[in-house]
């Protein structure tokens, strides 16, 4: 499982942060960067739900 | 009261919200039996009510394929109803992309979650000098007292707009959002009401753009008069609707948040005592109240297409309204919907909309709830209502204008 945020389209609401800290970080320009690339099982819940709350759809869950 | 039927439940009519409030067994129907339904009233253009978390997140995230217009939200005729809203303002709420993306960088970076954590201190001091004021008495009116202090409060000092004027700006915000309410909009026709509230706005706006330009400061005001979109100035109409906008929408949906926030926690004392316990339930608290209250009740689309939609066929230029307090109570989302339940978590709650148009003060407001109500927590200790609240005659905003309680609060 690889996660990535598209950067066209975030613009740095911190929802994914909130819920996946571990996951996601807000930098000095307002945009969520990927602490993980290849996150473990463990964080796929809370992955799931960031992506699914983030405003801007800016989050992609990819399947290896 | 006679029972409930589609062919006759009403959501629209505006004297119902000042009655009863929102009406919930009627989108709970909606959700169960005819979740995008084909509304038509007498009065009213007929338009597809949404009333389902999924359906209204997919039609939100199609800005393309259902697209924003003038017409922001429903309303009933009534004589000399609204023009439609694109006449009043235009802004980021009545365009699209790729236009609306343009606007909304002018300010974006000002509502980012890095940009308004810089405020929290100056809205924690806000907030406890507005319940300080409360001291040494015993009942108030929380809404003109409390509630809408503080959001009117911040955006004005965000604006740099100087304390004299912020009255104005309460008294203009309120006739804008309420045109239709007799308190807020005035006693003449709704359109007159909107029309001589938006004139008085833009005249005072037009003065601090120019104020602005001569001499810019380290303010949003400074940054819309001197923004630019795609490399040109903004143009007169335009820039002016973006401060009615922003001062609106930075004044009427936490006011009501906070309100109607303190209203449920008042008719649910377990969770009120529950707050009191652990101020550090706060986060989750404000998401919840953020989903109880819904302040807005709802945005329309128009559709640019046939399409389909949760088996309903849709033609192109068909409206759709888009409920979203319906949205928070899905019980196909949320666990015991109706249940208010300060540590819900998850809380995948669309209160301010979800995709193009999510709310761009969603962070401020966020950090404005979390103070009120961290600091009422741990200053009030008690609360209850000395009243009716009054509500807002209005189906587009769920508006309380004064709710007086009674109350002991440490100083």
């Amino acid at each position: 499982m690889r996660v990535e945020v598209d950067h066209n389209l975030c613009e740095g609401n911190g929802r994914c942060v909130e819920v996946a800290s571990r996951v996601f970080e807000l930098r000095d320009d307002d945009r969520s960067y990927v602490l993980i690339q290849n996150p473990p099982q463990a964080l796929r819940a809370e992955i799931q739900l960031a992506a699914k709350l983030c405003p801007r759809q800016a989050i992609r869950l990819i399947e290896d | 009261m006679a029972a409930l039927t589609l062919e006759t439940l009403d959501i629209i009519n505006p004297d119902l919200y000042v009655q009863r409030g929102y009406p919930h067994e009627e989108w709970a129907l909606l959700r169960k039996e005819a979740p995008v339904f084909r509304y038509q009233r007498p009065g009213v253009e007929p338009f597809w009510a949404i009333t389902k978390h999924a359906d209204i997140v997919t039609v939100s995230r199609q800005p393309e394929l259902f697209r924003s217009s003038q017409l922001l939200f429903i309303s009933q005729e009534e004589p000399g109803s609204p023009l439609p809203d694109e006449a009043i303002l235009r802004q980021l709420l009545n365009m699209n992309p790729p236009e609306h993306g343009a606007y909304r960088q002018v300010v974006n970076r000002r509502f980012t979650p890095r940009a308004v954590q810089q405020l929290k201190n100056q809205i924690e001091t806000i907030t406890t000098e507005v319940l300080d004021d409360l001291v040494g008495r015993e009942e108030c009116d929380f809404v003109t007292e409390v509630s809408a202090k503080l959001p009117l409060a911040v955006i004005a000092e965000m604006f740099g707009i100087p304390r004299a004027d912020w009255a104005m700006m309460f008294r203009l915000s309120n006739a804008m959002i309420g045109p239709a309410d007799p308190e807020y909009g005035g006693s003449e026709t709704i359109t007159e009401n909107l029309e001589r509230a938006r004139l008085e706005f833009f005249q005072y706006f037009n003065q601090l753009c120019e104020d602005r330009r001569k001499s810019p400061r380290d303010d949003l005001a400074s940054a819309l008069a001197n923004g630019s979109v795609n490399g040109e100035p903004l143009p007169p109409f335009e820039l002016l609707s973006y401060f009615a906008l922003l001062i609106i929408a930075g004044n009427e949906t936490t006011r009501n948040a906070t309100t109607g926030g303190l209203h449920a926690l008042i008719s649910h004392p377990d969770q009120w005592e529950r707050l009191k316990r652990d101020p550090s339930l706060v986060s989750k608290a404000v998401e919840e109240i953020v989903r109880w209250t819904s302040p807005v009740i709802q945005f329309t689309r128009i559709a640019t297409a046939d399409t389909v939609l949760h088996g309903q066929q849709l033609r192109q230029g068909d409206v759709l309204a888009l409920f979203y307090p319906s949205a928070g109570r899905d019980e196909e989302v949320f666990e015991h919907s109706a249940a208010f339940d300060l540590g819900r978590y998850p809380n995948p709650h669309i209160a301010f909309g979800i995709g193009e148009h999510y709310c761009l003060g969603a962070n401020l407001a966020r950090l404005e709830l979390r103070a009120m109500f961290r600091q009422l927590a741990q200053r009030m200790e008690s609360v209850e209502l000395a009243g009716p609240a009054q509500r807002m005659r209005s189906s587009f905003v769920g508006g309380i204008k004064h709710m007086p309680i009674r109350y002991r609060i440490r100083a």
